[in-house]
């Protein structure tokens, strides 16, 4: 029997029963969509291998990848989450910064890249996470470290300098 | 009678061309070069245009791609624990587990029964 009875009233068609106590409980991310852009790419360097994981076996399991996959989607969301609080807690004011300029700019990154370059300065600084685009053609600036943001609404101030980590530079 | 004839010596030149000097800052060379620039500075800006816009997609793309896994495991989480809901519910009223489709594969619910009427 399920654990709760389901409120399926007739106004309310929610089913609030939990997951059986047989699979292990995990707390969800829990952020918006403009915090997890801003910090999409910090996810991506920390918990690339769990990533791939997941997809990988949602890959091999077509059809049932949705119960085979729990565990993998567990250590997903673990790292994403642990990624977020760490952000939170060494780089809060970067990081609000950023994902409430990019609520106000219609989720748009190159209206937001000072606030960006703070954040991915504080982020490298303090948890050695680096965003990297993958797949930079050659010889060409990552566009995230442009000064000149042609489609932007307002220049950026000349006084605001992409943050570029000292591994790429030595590279 | 006498008849109209040309005069004596004959008619003079009839002047069919246009005697317009090309000179000053409007001459016709100036004017295709000058075209042809602007036309090379346009396609340049639309060049540098296009390719940043590309660079862009390609930022959004790639961030998209770093947060789906974790999306897709919530949501997975969120199925499979109304799946084995309703099939614990199925299980109580019913008895036993009917297989609906003819296939092992999880089907996601497409419909919800929901009352007719709406009573107090």
């Amino acid at each position: 029997m399920a654990a709760r009875k389901p409120t399926f009233n007739q106004q309310i068609l929610i089913d609030p029963t939990p997951l059986p106590d047989s699979i292990p409980k995990v707390k969800e991310v829990g952020a918006s969509s403009a915090p997890l852009l801003s910090a999409a790419f910090f996810i991506g360097a920390r918990c690339k291998d769990y990533n791939d994981d997941y997809m990988q076996c949602k890959t091999v399991n077509p059809g049932k990848g949705e119960f085979e996959c729990l565990k993998e989607g567990r250590r997903v969301t673990r790292c994403a989450r642990s990624v977020i609080e760490d952000i939170n807690k060494s780089c809060l004011e970067q990081f609000r910064a950023h994902w409430t300029c990019l609520e106000n700019n219609n989720h748009q990154l190159w209206q937001c890249r000072p606030d960006e370059w703070k954040l991915n300065k504080c982020v490298f600084d303090n948890l050695k996470l680096e965003k990297v685009i993958p797949d930079q053609p050659k010889q060409s600036t990552p566009v995230h470290l442009r000064q000149k943001q042609i489609y932007a609404h307002s220049p950026v101030p000349a006084w605001e300098k992409p943050f570029i980590a000292e591994k790429s530079q030595s590279s | 009678m006498p008849q109209d004839m040309p005069p004596v010596g004959g008619y003079g030149a009839v002047q069919y061309k246009r005697n317009l000097p090309a000179h000053g800052l409007f001459r016709p060379r100036n004017l295709i070069l000058a075209s042809a620039g602007l036309m090379v500075y346009g396609w340049y800006q639309l060049v540098v245009g296009v390719r940043e816009m590309n660079e862009m997609a390609r930022e959004k793309m790639w961030a998209r791609i770093h947060l789906i896994p974790m999306l897709q495991a919530e949501c997975d989480r969120d199925l499979v624990r109304r799946h084995l809901a309703d099939q614990a519910r199925e299980k109580e009223l019913l008895g036993e587990n009917f297989k609906v489709y003819n296939s092992d594969r999880y089907v996601r619910p497409t419909f919800a029964a929901v009352p007719q009427h709406v009573t107090k």
